[in-house]
């Protein structure tokens, strides 16, 4: 290995630490960013936009779910072969890559951090399983603690400090990173088919979802957590939904953060912005969640854009999956978990000649295109579920490029310019807007940038993307072709990728939190906590824990009790 | 003596996780809470004493490390080897396993193949609405046994998860719930039923089909008999389903092994999202190995497909029927095979079996089987979940962790596969120069 | 009028490669008449393709000889002889041309073709015609499973083309069928035409539990059908080419929406 590394003549692009478009070298010793090296290998980058490695926010790409949706499609594995080399193992599948293709496939686009966004907790050991399995890129996981049940009890009750207890110990059992929320309540309504809206009381919990996302936010500000809840609301996908969607962000508004951050992350914003009341009068409410966010600091969105073509759609969202599969009539899968969660699984095609998917795919842009700073905005695509993150170098050239969406309006369906209002948005994302949404205000909003990620600073991890594409460059197709193959992957100080190739495969890390809580809470919590596991649960309190063999790189993150 | 409580059954995909265990002088004496066939596995019994290799016909006991080397010579000198089994042992092993298979191009497969392989086939047609055991145990007053029998193949299955245990919202235990068995024959399941249902052998897929009809509306197309079964019948379990808040169909291999195979899965999942258009329907396949589910977990996120995976060209190529192991056998394909943790010599069909002792056989296994009776290269190993720890997969795809419970000179399944794989490595790198 | 000219490139696979213990499948989709057409004799004996886990030049494992020449890939014909019962996907993805195989094929003969014409004159194992999109597919003996059916997972089988069986054929034939015709003059096994959306199939012998969870298409039985799936629904007495049948629509397990299928039966 490198043990110093000089990056030289780079147009350095490095939002946390201000650095906007400068030509400016970058020392790497030991893995991590220094001042100066004295005897370094040297990787002209010749003018080339440089960033720090890319931070992925929320992508499906470890645990029991992910694995459902590629054992349940062999078509989609077909799809994506390629055969082993010297170093690399062999990769399969599109929209559900097996674990060596996706770190290979983002290494590529130069990423190096991945945040698994849904974790069942009884399954967490499946999901580091796989991240284990998956190459180079450094990763976390959200445990889901929104539908379990010691969470609608303590809810219910008013509990907050004993609420905190039990997310610090789940968090620390799964060796989760933060909270995470889905569907709040419906997905245990769905338990018996049935769902459940903002205010709906939860079937035999009587709770609403409004008082569960409330009670978490409050828990989860309890700890020097170093993310917020990260959100996905109720009705999700349906049409009209904005309006609950800002009703949810209106929650946690008096709420204050631990620190210089949102109280909630609403992910894949673009399934909650949707206006009309059935699919026939249903249009883009873009404009109206904008603008909240625009007017307010407590919420921070990913995108979850659309990305035309097959994919397989997944979530905890157990009752939205069956709904998207009475439409289509397609394959499904649904898992729910005892006591904590659920899922579905089913494929989905977004055509551009359909005017409902057309719609989808311009909200997805509005929201970067409308929310007027960047440091609120991630771009994602819900991989897979919007688009598999193979196709973020289309995003990020629809951004960029008000002719390539012009171009693109043109062969799609024509609700684009009845129920949209993306044909009409002049603004074009620059390179550094880009590093942003990719990995600056990522890392910021997860708190990774205080452990080395998502920024170029002294102390920084060494991991850097190198694009084989100048500054000045404005050609939709050439900036979607180098954001696809990194000229350089630098991770930890290693070369990963070198003209678009793999050349190396490390070990990634897994970041993990301990929240630190009150002993006594603690022990009151425990004795509610053994009675679900003796009466309800189908394994043993002493099997549960996620054992130290799944995580045979870890970086610990203590999140202290606010006193 | 020591007393282990938690222990992790590795029997059957039932996985129980709370046998207690007591040791003494490093061997398990007392074994509470496991069904009879567990506790006989926990207990250990006929195991193969040393590594050996057949000169003229006769098993000769050697080294690990001669073992080892003969079994690298063999599989990275062959052009189509079949590397089969591990559905009992650790998810530990299976990815070294998979390793192997990349890299002297084989075919890897598990037990699936033989047994619930045509339920994956059928999950990759229409998909799986299913649940785990927990949420059984909790909330399904319905619960449906079709060409299942866990009284003899899953001993704690009801008294744990499903007609016997006490939930939730279930407190009564099964006086809360009602239980409907189908079979060909009536099994000891069948006579604990609330209603028995007797179809003809290989008739299953025909009173799926008529059931699907009657829950979607269109009772009037269904003549009065399907397959041995009454319209009455088929009426009133159809009644029963929609009724029910949550219900549940556990499918065995009398269904998956039947006439129509994969197909009658198919159309049993159909019956499943039938149903759930009147209420919470749910199915799950009664996986047999402790660790049959966990082969087919990691096999799909390693090569992107379960099991049966042709890695001869470098990429993974899966198609069962084709690339599955007795079909390969069947059809002579194979020029060798390593054999973990199972037994074709049992249950492969006569065809294959035939073809297995015509070519190199190199068996990993902690226990003589028929297998061993036609094994070239015997390697012994320590007992998963009793000699050495690692991870499994319930039938309902919950991890859990095996535990070691007593030390052993054996080595681990995944040491074994390990050292092999280092041995042909070695073989291919001097053959590249 | 321009004389159509004809090239025949003859491939008879060597005995030594199936003389050994195990039979190990050649694969040899890379074989088809659009691939060789321009390619000289020594040039085809050089071409790639898989034996078990290792490449071998096809040169090494058939005895290939040339004769005539072609100005476009459909003026070339291909004889393959010898033992084919482990040659894969013979004419797999083929576009134009003809390939005539004298014996038993192993699986995938002609899947995923486009165009131009295969004749079999023995048996082809499973998967023959598979996810095939147009040409013809002449089979004069028996076809195994899965004939003109998907592979794992895919919900579309062959879209187009015609196929012919001379014998019986095996389960699953025509599965998710959209579009294309088959024409089976033996028997039917189970499940002929399963998940069938489009196209039609025609059985002249007996055909066991045909049509299920049919949403489009066209199945006609001349023989007599065992296990009539119990979900489908009779419409009328009806005559085609002359002959009696009862039509029925289906398959209702499917839902009523989507049972659009058509099945005739004696």
């Amino acid at each position: 290995m490198v043990e110093e590394l000089l990056i030289k003549n780079g147009v350095v692009y490095d939002p946390i630490n201000g650095v906007k478009g400068e030509k400016k070298d970058i020392c790497i010793r030991n893995g991590k960013i220094v001042e100066e090296v004295k005897n370094p290998k040297v990787i002209d980058a010749g003018g080339r936009v440089v960033m720090p490695g890319g931070v992925d926010i929320h992508a499906h790409i470890a645990g029991g779910k992910v694995n459902s949706g590629r054992l349940f499609r062999p078509e989609d594995g077909r799809k994506g072969l390629k055969a082993k080399t010297k170093l690399c193992r062999p990769e399969s599948g599109y929209s559900v890559p097996n674990t060596f293709a996706v770190g290979y496939r983002y290494a590529r686009m130069g990423y190096t951090f991945v945040m698994e966004p849904a974790m069942p907790p009884l399954a967490a050991r499946h999901t580091h399983e796989e991240l284990v399995d998956i190459p180079i890129l450094d990763n976390a996981a959200l445990p889901l603690i929104d539908n379990n049940w010691m969470t609608l009890e303590y809810v219910k009750s008013g509990d907050i400090d004993l609420l905190a207890a039990y997310i610090a110990w789940i968090i620390k059992a799964t060796k989760g990173y933060g909270v995470k929320v889905v569907n709040p309540g419906g997905t245990e309504a769905w338990a018996w088919a049935k769902n459940c809206d903002l205010n709906d009381a939860v079937p035999y919990f009587d709770v609403t979802p409004a008082d569960i996302v409330k009670g978490l936010a409050e828990a989860n500000e309890r700890f020097e957590m170093p993310h917020s809840i990260h959100v996905h609301g109720n009705m999700l996908g349906h049409p009209g939904n904005y309006e609950v969607t800002l009703k949810t962000y209106d929650l946690v508004k008096g709420i204050t953060p631990y620190r210089d951050r949102p109280v909630l992350h609403s992910t894949h914003t673009q399934f909650f912005s949707y206006g009309g009341t059935t699919w026939r009068d249903f249009e883009s409410k873009a404009r109206a969640i904008a603008d909240y966010v625009n007017a307010n600091e407590h919420v921070s969105i990913d995108l979850g854009s659309v990305i035309l073509g097959d994919t397989t759609t997944m979530t905890a969202d157990g009752p939205m999956e069956y709904s998207l599969y009475q439409i289509t009539g397609r394959k499904w899968t649904n898992h729910d978990v005892e006591l904590e969660t659920g899922s579905g699984i089913t494929p989905f095609m977004y055509s551009g000649k359909v005017g409902v998917h057309t719609i989808q795919w311009a909200i997805g842009l509005e929201l970067a295109l409308l929310t007027r700073d960047p440091w609120k905005i991630a771009l994602t695509s819900d991989h897979p579920n919007a688009g598999p993150f193979i196709g973020y170098p289309i995003l990020i050239s629809m951004l960029m490029s008000k002719k390539r969406r012009d171009e693109s309006a043109e062969e799609m369906h024509s609700s684009i310019f009845d129920r949209t209002e993306l044909p009409s948005i002049d603004r074009e994302y620059d390179f550094y807007e880009i590093a942003i949404i990719t990995r600056a205000m990522t890392a910021r909003t997860l708190g990774l940038h205080e452990h080395g990620k998502g920024h170029l600073g002294v102390g920084a991890d060494g991991d850097v993307a190198i694009y084989d594409i100048s500054p000045e460059e404005r050609d939709a197709g050439k900036i979607q072709k180098a954001f696809l193959n990194a000229k350089y992957t630098i991770k930890g100080g290693e070369i990963v990728v070198k003209d678009g190739e793999v050349v190396s495969t490390p070990e990634g890390r897994t970041f993990f939190v301990t929240p630190e809580c009150d002993p006594k809470l603690t022990d009151e919590m425990m004795t509610k906590l053994k009675e679900m596991f003796t009466n309800y649960y189908s394994v043993s309190f002493a099997n549960y824990p996620v054992q130290d063999a799944y995580v045979p790189n870890p970086y610990e993150i203590r999140a202290p009790w606010r006193s | 003596m020591v007393e282990i409580t938690d222990v992790v059954c590795p029997l059957c995909g039932c996985v129980c996780d709370d046998i207690v265990v007591e040791v003494e002088d490093n061997r398990v004496t007392k074994v509470r809470g496991a069904c009879a066939v567990g506790k006989s596995k926990l207990m250990g019994h006929g195991r193969i004493k040393s590594p050996a290799i057949r000169v003229n016909g006769a098993l000769k006991e050697c080294s690990y490390d001669e073992a080892i080397k003969k079994a690298a010579e063999i599989l990275a000198g062959a052009r189509r080897p079949l590397l089969y089994g591990w559905s009992s042992t650790v998810c530990e092993a299976t990815k070294l396993g998979v390793c192997l298979a990349e890299e002297i191009g084989a075919v890897i497969d598990n037990t699936a193949s033989v047994c619930h392989g045509p339920s994956v086939l059928a999950i990759q047609d229409v998909g799986l609405p299913s649940c785990t055991l927990g949420e059984v145990k909790n909330r399904a007053s319905l619960i449906i046994y079709w060409g299942a029998n866990p009284t003899a193949a899953h001993g704690n299955h009801m008294k744990r998860y499903s007609y016997i245990a006490k939930g939730y919202f279930l407190p009564g235990g099964k006086k809360d719930k009602k239980l409907v068995v189908v079979d060909v024959r009536e099994t000891k399941t069948a006579k604990m039923a609330d209603k028995f249902i007797q179809v003809e052998p290989g008739k299953d897929y025909l009173v799926l089909s008529a059931l699907r009809a009657v829950l979607y509306g269109h009772e009037d197309v269904v003549p009065d008999n399907v397959g041995g079964v009454s319209k009455e019948d088929i009426l009133e379990v159809a009644n029963m389903m929609k009724e029910a808040p949550f219900g549940i169909i556990f499918f065995g291999m009398g269904v998956t092994q039947s006439r129509g195979r994969h197909n009658n899965i198919i159309n049993a999942i159909q019956v499943t999202r039938a149903a759930h258009t009147h209420t919470k329907f749910n199915i799950m396949p009664m996986r047999g190995h402790y660790n049959v589910t966990g082969f087919n977990q990691v096999c799909t996120w390693e090569t992107g497909f379960p099991f049966a995976v042709d890695l001869s060209r470098g990429f993974a190529w899966y198609n069962p029927g084709e690339t599955s192991s007795t079909d390969l056998l069947i059809r002579r394909e194979c020029d060798a095979a390593l054999i973990i943790a199972s037994d074709p010599g049992a249950h492969f069909p006569g065809e294959s079996i035939k073809h297995l002792s015509k070519i190199p056989v190199i068996q990993i296994d902690p226990f003589a089987n028929p297998t061993t009776e036609f094994a070239d290269v015997v390697i012994p190993t320590a007992v998963s979940g009793v000699e050495a720890e690692g991870s499994v997969y319930r039938m309902d795809g919950i991890p859990l962790r095996l535990r070691k419970l007593v030390d052993t000179d054996y080595l681990s399944d995944e040491e074994v596969i390990q050292a092999i794989l280092e041995e042909v490595r070695a073989i291919k790198s001097k053959e590249g120069e | 009028m321009e004389e159509l000219k004809m090239q025949t490139i003859r491939l008879r696979l060597k005995e030594e490669v199936m003389s050994g213990v195990a039979k190990i499948p050649v694969i040899v989709d890379a074989l088809t008449p659009d691939k060789l057409f321009g390619k000289s004799e020594a040039e085809i004996k050089g071409v790639k393709i898989w034996w078990g886990n290792r490449e071998e030049n096809t040169g090494d494992l058939f005895e290939v000889s040339v004769e005539g020449d072609a100005t476009s890939e459909a003026e070339v014909k291909i004889v393959m002889d010898g033992d084919l019962s482990r040659v894969k996907y013979i004419g797999a993805g083929m576009k134009a041309g003809e390939i005539e195989a004298n014996g038993d094929v192993d699986m995938h003969c002609g899947a995923m073709m486009r165009g131009g014409k295969i004749t079999v004159r023995g048996n082809a194992d499973c998967w023959a015609g598979c996810e095939m999109h147009g040409g013809e597919l002449i089979i004069e003996g028996d076809a195994g499973a899965n004939l003109c059916a998907m592979y794992r997972g895919e919900m579309t089988g062959m879209t187009g083309g015609r196929v012919v069986v001379g014998g019986n054929v095996s389960e699953c034939a025509g599965q998710y069928m959209a579009g294309g015709e088959i024409l089976i003059k033996g028997n039917a096994d189970i499940l002929a035409g399963l998940n069938m959306k489009g196209g039609k199939i025609t059985i002249e012998g007996d055909a066991i539990m045909p049509g299920a969870d049919m949403t489009g298409g066209e199945i006609l039985v001349k023989g007599k059908v065992e296990d009539m799936i119990p979900s489908f629904k009779f419409v009328e007495t009806t005559t085609v080419d002359g002959e009696q049948y009862r039509k029925y629509i289906g398959d209702l397990a499917m839902t009523e929406k989507r049972a659009k299928g058509i099945l005739y039966v004696k």
